[in-house]
């Protein structure tokens, strides 16, 4: 029988020049549930499906507020997600304590990225099982920013990563050029709209796995900034009915897959 | 000549006696800088309308002796900010490779992140009060000058301690005895400052170098003289004091080389 | 393949009964399937393109740079696993900044390759790591007047510093490639990834060695050479990234930077002039892959 003998580590190039474990890393990601970034030219967005263990366990943590400016989704390894962002937090702090300055993003995100190709390149280290979306605010505006297991970052429109999420990201294709000009609100429902399309036939949005969080600027082009802010459970109602309220999103005549 | 490098270049021991090392410090904690070594003197710096004007002399003095009279100590960052240097020379030197070094990691993204004034003034305090704490001082003290993040004039001081102060004219080392009073009857508030213009500032800050010059004897003649604004910064690192009187000076006993 | 089956494949750091180490031949194969870099030695300048290829509508455009500024006088681009060539860049700038803050000066191209060359060898020699997957290019332009010292506060010596010799020219354009088993050459025009042979044929057509190509010149031909380099894989959209690096009296004063906008887009007009106009007379077939082993 044949058997792949170039996926049991990090450091072994197959052939072809791929690398297995990183790729298998990225299938962990498959594993979790999907999220959704969305940006504008104001704001940045992030929407979560959360999962329950059991009907009466609580639901997971998908969303996390890093600094004022910014937050991430992820999806994936939580606890991998819970190391890089305790980075992402100290990274944040130690620019606004020395140079009194919100760390760019690209930078921030940059540093993850470095760090993660550090685990594919030496042995009895493991690729991160987790991909991000990042979302955030800094002075060249708002950003949303994906990053994957390889220590692959790469600047985004929208974006959805998990289970399922080529539905979502068919759906945000075809939306795409309506982001740009998009307000706040409008934002937050094209997410839920894309979250919707990548959920299992029995299942819903409810305020219970729905998890959402804004960040951006007052104004196009603007300095004041609308801090990160999470919303959970009940805050998040008036996105999830106006979703709910048959197959129609913001415009109406969103274009259904069957 | 033996086989020992701490010998080479003495004087020969069986010769000359051995050296006489009582001065230098055999036990007790390790001590670090003490007093700084080759030094710059003043820097002077005065907000207007929109910007600032700051200026430093060309001297570096080894103890009352003007050792170089070619030494910039205006030093800019990224085109958009001014660091003026008094103290040691040599650490403002470590300084601005660091700062050198600082701006090149800051251009390696294109996307327009800048550091400000501000923002330069914060870690240059953070480095200052790292050293103080180490008990290793960077024996300075700085102007920064530029513009902060909303686009208005900034200027601050940071020095060995880690001290920072902001007001809207500042002058380090003698000047802050004798030009600060002058530059304050000139700008005595941020509103008065926000009324200045760019000529009126300039001339502020070349009346106060050259009141500098008569009185201060660490102090030389030929100085450099900035102008940040939001268009950039405008940078003359070899001026001349002009319309020099020194009338005033036989008039007064003990003035310059005249004893009685 | 031979290799597959035999054992000498599965560790870095392993020789093959002749002589090979087949983990750095198999990075080799990650850098063949990258998106093409290309670099061109101009007189008066350094020009470096890259072929990015869109591997999704959805990423945004003109944002995610792969040419990276190393120092201020030089840049870098690779073609392979992205996250590596990161890696790359990351320690080459340390590499910069180390050399400045012991000798007070900026680093060369050609000690930067050096440094890298050795990097990346280092990344050969153990099982515990697998070499990089990438082909990087590095461009710089070293100074051709004398440079004041880092800091330096006065005038100085008037003979400038670091031993010169008097009558002697110095600085000037450099352009490295550095292969994963940490072989590196000096180039009058480099070219790696998926289009390497379009574009290598490309740049011997430009008789760079003779000197005679401007910067201007240079920008334009790079253009041309990664859209002819790009017709072999025309399924897929790509965007086009050039930096440069200009002499001190020239367009960017010695410092890497992006090839402004407007050149940008008059280089891609006239590339994409230059293709329809090639259309006709198709005389580049693919030839065989060469055998790209570890060279002593």
């Amino acid at each position: 029988m044949f058997r792949n003998n170039y996926d049991n580590d990090s450091v072994t190039f197959s052939p072809q020049g791929r690398i297995f474990q990183v790729e298998y890393a990225s299938e962990a990601v498959k594993q979790g549930s999907v999220v959704v970034g969305i940006v504008s030219k104001t704001h940045a967005v992030l929407v979560a499906l959360k999962r329950n263990a059991e009907e009466l366990s609580s639901y997971q943590k998908k969303v996390i507020a890093i600094d004022e400016h910014l937050g991430l989704a992820l999806a994936g390894l939580a606890s991998d997600a819970r190391v890089l962002s305790n980075f992402m937090k100290q990274q944040s702090l130690s620019s606004r304590l020395t140079y009194g300055r919100a760390i760019p993003l690209e930078r921030l995100v940059s540093s993850i990225g470095d760090r993660a190709q550090t685990n594919t390149q030496h042995y009895g280290k493991r690729p991160y099982g987790v991909g991000l979306l990042v979302a955030g605010v800094d002075e060249t505006g708002p950003h949303l920013f994906e990053f994957q297991p390889s220590g692959m970052t790469q600047e985004m429109v929208a974006c959805a990563i998990g289970a399922r999420s080529q539905m979502a990201r068919t759906y945000l294709e075809r939306n795409l050029e309506k982001f740009a000009d998009a307000g706040r609100e409008e934002l937050v429902k094209h997410g839920l709209a894309a979250l919707k399309e990548s959920l299992a036939q029995d299942k819903e949005l409810t305020v219970e796995n729905c998890s959402v969080g804004v960040v951006g600027v007052r104004a196009e082009g603007a300095k004041a900034i609308e801090a990160f802010k999470l919303y959970d459970g009940m805050e998040v109602k008036q996105w999830v009915d106006l979703v709910a309220e048959g197959n129609e999103t913001a415009e109406g005549g969103m274009e259904v897959d069957s | 000549m033996n086989h020992l490098p701490q010998a080479w270049g003495r004087p020969r021991d069986d010769v000359y006696g051995a050296y006489d090392a009582s001065y230098l410090q055999s036990n007790g904690p390790n001590q670090h800088t003490q007093s700084p070594i080759v030094t710059g003197t003043s820097v002077v710096a005065l907000k207007f309308k929109d910007g600032v004007v700051i200026a430093a002399d060309n001297l570096a003095s080894y103890g009352s002796l003007a050792r170089f009279t070619d030494v910039k100590r205006l030093r800019t960052f990224a085109d958009t900010s001014v660091v003026g240097f008094g103290g040691d020379v040599s650490d403002m030197q470590y300084l601005d490779r660091l700062l050198n070094s600082l701006d090149t990691e800051e251009a390696y993204s294109t996307s327009g992140h800048t550091l400000n004034a501000k923002n330069l003034h914060t870690y240059l305090a953070k480095v200052f009060y790292k050293r103080r704490s180490d008990f290793n001082p960077l024996w300075n003290q700085v102007l920064v000058a530029g513009l902060d993040g909303e686009g208005k004039p900034f200027l601050a001081s940071a020095d060995l301690l880690g001290t920072t102060f902001s007001s809207p004219s500042l002058a380090t080392g003698f000047g802050a005895n004798l030009a600060q009073p002058l530059l304050r009857k000139v700008a005595p508030d941020e509103e008065a400052a926000s009324k200045l213009s760019q000529e009126q500032a300039l001339e502020a800050v070349k009346e106060s170098m050259k009141v500098l010059f008569y009185r201060d004897a660490r102090s030389l003649d030929k100085y450099s003289i900035a102008v940040v604004t939001k268009d950039g910064i405008d940078l003359k690192e070899d001026e001349k004091l002009e319309k020099q009187s020194w009338a005033f000076a036989d008039q007064i006993r003990g003035y310059g080389t005249q004893v009685n | 393949m031979t290799s597959i089956g035999t054992g000498y494949d599965l560790s870095n750091s392993v020789f093959s009964p002749d002589g090979r180490n087949f983990q750095v031949e198999y990075a080799v194969k990650a850098v063949e399937n990258g998106g093409t870099s290309i670099g061109i030695r101009c007189k008066d300048g350094v020009v470096l393109a890259v072929e990015k290829v869109i591997t999704s509508k959805l990423l945004k455009p003109g944002a995610n740079k792969r040419i990276a500024t190393i120092d201020r006088h030089m840049g870098a681009v690779s073609s392979g696993l992205v996250p590596d060539g990161r890696h790359f860049v990351s320690r080459a700038r340390d590499e910069a900044s180390s050399w400045r803050k012991v000798y007070k000066t900026p680093i060369t191209t050609a000690d930067l390759a050096s440094r890298m060359g050795g990097y990346m060898q280092a990344y050969t020699l153990y099982s515990s790591v697998r070499p990089f997957g990438v082909t990087a290019i590095v461009g710089g332009w070293d100074s051709e007047l004398e440079l004041p010292v880092d800091g330096q506060v006065g005038k100085g010596p008037s003979i400038g510093s670091g031993g010169k010799v008097e009558g002697k020219k110095y600085g000037g354009p450099g352009l490295y490639m550095i292969e994963p088993s940490g072989i590196y050459w000096g180039y009058y025009g480099a070219a790696t990834g998926k289009g390497r042979q379009t574009a290598k044929a490309e740049l011997e057509k430009l008789n760079l060695s003779e000197g005679n190509l401007s910067l201007l010149d240079g920008v334009k031909e790079a253009a041309k050479i990664i859209y002819a380099a790009h017709a072999d894989n025309k399924d897929k959209d790509f965007e086009l990234e050039m930096t440069w690096i200009s002499n001190l009296d020239g367009p960017t004063k010695g410092r890497h930077e992006e090839v402004p906008k407007d050149l940008l887009e008059e280089a891609e007009r006239l590339a994409k002039k230059a293709l329809e106009g090639d259309d006709d007379d198709e005389e580049t077939t693919d030839k065989p892959a060469e055998e790209d082993k570890m060279e002593e």
